[in-house]
């Protein structure tokens, strides 16, 4: 479990990360989205105690990341940038890391094998693809077999499968008990894996919520209507006090579901061609929401004040 | 508090956990910098050449010189000869201190290095022991190395030195206690400016270029401020006779050069220990 509290982060006189407050549980894989810019690596260099927060705080399962004696035991991270030395080969990198946190050697072999990079192990890494360095990111995570694993943007630079294996592996951890926070700036990977969302925007949080309940709130939903009458039926609905908008050939009604259109239009006679709910994808519901916290701060940079 | 205790959905596997010490200490921390320190190929090529430089010029040195030192034009000692190559060495050790700092700012390794070992003092003191140890071991090795292949040409027209005349064994581990403390003076440095050019620059400028101008300085004032610059207090210990006679006694002067490591350290830790990684 990751707790922020009125977590901040300023640099400069710009807020990096301003007061924002979560909690990721375990057993599910959480979600951390936003788009660039918005704040998720300075929040998980923060739980990673590499950079201090301004005011706030972040603990990892009740303690600070900084006060735990052998941290990799505890949160396994992968970091957004590639944190390596370009000369050392993987197997070295991952020798270091096990040696500082008192982790056996055989560990070593065994995550190197977990992530399919035996075969590379004794390359630099400096000649390793943008998703090798992924993977031996990924075999760093896993080194201390943390309760809590953090993974800052995994499938960047990962081809299909690479993309497949990293969401499996995610809610594959998640369903043994652990706290598994992902962040991405891509909603559609998101919407295959976490089960729990926390949108950021500019440094707040924009929707703290279930991936359900996300969708509910946020992905704007309508009911397509097609009638060789389309005139009167937009008429009739409109009566209903509903929401009626013409697109070319189709009518978009909101405010009620499929069925009771269908109900309203039969009993008055009407001719329907199609009835259908159509949900937009959970991209334009990303799309929308930080598109608003985009123009507020449009406004606040205009002079009005926050 | 334990992570099962809100897992309310999935409990973690007790036996989840790899063996091993859940309590590291310092001396993991030690241990992770030395794997760090021997896994990239600077560090072999860094004190191979402090080795050849240092032992190969001074033999080198030593033998199209002794000649001329034996004949009665000459008005050098013998004694400033047997660590010759120590003046062009040093700079491999200034190289190595830099990098072993600042190649981990330059790759992003900094951040794993912290989140690995979040106690700062802890990593910088690993870096520091790993560092000046090894630079101790091979400045040491490579100064008795010229030593034995300088002198056989010293001997040869009589005018060979012993390892007990003054100063001789003293220099042997001076050379390695002055590169040692070169390569903790330039570390800081990596701390404190993060570039590997930039502090590499500000060091061998100090040291090379400042250090032998202040000698221009008019005055008593000007003449002590050469005598304490870091490269002029710290390299009198390295030989038995120094070619410069305005230094500080060796080992006075190592003890100004290791005060004025001791301080830029700890501006070095206090830095690192509040800075972002």
């Amino acid at each position: 479990m990751i707790t922020a509290q009125r977590l901040t982060k300023i640099y400069g006189d710009k807020p990096a990360v301003d007061g924002i407050s979560f909690t990721v549980e375990p057993g599910r894989v959480t979600g951390f989205l936003g788009p660039n810019g918005a704040g998720k690596s300075t929040t998980m260099r923060m739980i990673l105690g590499l950079d201090r927060p301004t005011s706030g705080s972040v603990t990892v399962n009740g303690r600070r990341y900084a006060d735990y004696p052998a941290p990799l035991r505890e949160v396994g991270a992968l970091l957004e940038a590639r944190a390596l030395h370009p000369g050392r080969s993987a197997r070295d990198h991952l020798r270091w890391l096990a040696a500082s946190n008192g982790v056996p050697r055989v560990r070593v072999d065994e995550v190197l094998g977990l992530v399919g990079l035996e075969s590379v192990a004794d390359k630099r890494v400096g000649k390793f693809s943008l998703g090798m360095g992924q993977r031996l990111g990924i075999a760093v995570a896993l080194l201390g077999d943390p309760p809590v694993v953090v993974l800052d943007e995994p499938v960047n630079g990962l081809d299909p499968e690479g993309i497949r294996w990293v969401r499996t592996l995610a809610r594959q951890l998640a369903g043994e008990g652990r706290t598994v926070f992902v962040s991405s700036h891509l909603m559609s990977e998101m919407a295959l894996t976490a089960e729990h969302l926390v949108v950021v925007g500019r440094g707040r949080i924009l929707a703290d919520c279930s991936m359900s309940e996300f969708i509910a709130d946020h992905a704007a939903s309508y009911v397509r209507v097609a009638s060789p009458q389309r005139g009167e039926v937009a008429d009739l609905l409109r009566r209903q006090g509903l929401d009626v908008g013409v697109h070319e050939e189709e009518l978009r009604v909101q405010g009620l579901d499929a069925a009771a259109i269908g109900e309203l239009v039969g009993k008055s006679g009407l001719l329907l061609h199609e009835l259908t709910l159509v949900r937009s994808s959970l991209e334009d519901a990303f799309m929308t929401l930080t598109a608003d916290s985009v123009e507020y701060h449009a406004t606040t940079a205009a002079g009005i004040p926050a | 508090m334990t992570t099962t205790q809100f897992s309310r959905t999935v409990d973690l596997d007790p036996n989840r956990n790899v063996p091993g010490t859940p309590q590291p200490g310092f001396g993991h921390a030690l241990r992770a910098e030395w794997i760090k320190f021997w896994s990239v190929r600077s560090t072999f090529w860094s004190t191979a050449m402090l080795f050849v430089l240092g032992a190969g010029l001074t033999v080198l040195v030593c033998a199209t010189s002794a000649a001329w030192l034996a004949s009665e034009e000459a008005d050098e000692s013998p004694l400033s000869f047997v660590t010759w190559g120590l003046m062009l060495a040093q700079i491999t050790a200034i190289v190595l201190g830099t990098l072993v700092v600042t190649s981990e700012y330059g790759t992003g390794m900094i951040r794993a290095t912290l989140a690995a070992t979040p106690r700062r003092g802890s990593v910088l003191a690993a870096k520091a022991i790993v560092l000046s140890g090894t630079l101790f071991v091979v400045g040491t090795i490579t100064a008795f190395a010229g030593y034995f292949g300088g002198n056989f040409f010293l001997d040869r027209e009589g005018i060979g030195v012993s390892l007990g005349d003054e100063g001789v064994l003293r220099a042997m581990f001076g050379s390695g206690l002055y590169v040692a403390g070169l390569g903790l003076f330039a570390a800081a440095v990596g701390f404190l400016i993060r570039h590997t050019a930039a502090a590499l620059s500000v060091v061998l400028a100090l040291v090379f270029v400042v250090g032998n101008m202040a000698f221009l300085l008019p005055g008593t004032w000007g003449e002590w401020t050469a005598k304490l610059m870091p490269g002029n207090a710290g390299a009198g210990v390295a030989t038995p006779v120094s070619f410069n006679p305005d230094l500080l006694d060796p080992w006075a002067g190592f003890a100004v050069f290791a005060g004025e490591i001791a301080v830029l350290t700890v501006v070095a830790w206090a830095t690192f220990r509040r800075r972002d990684a």
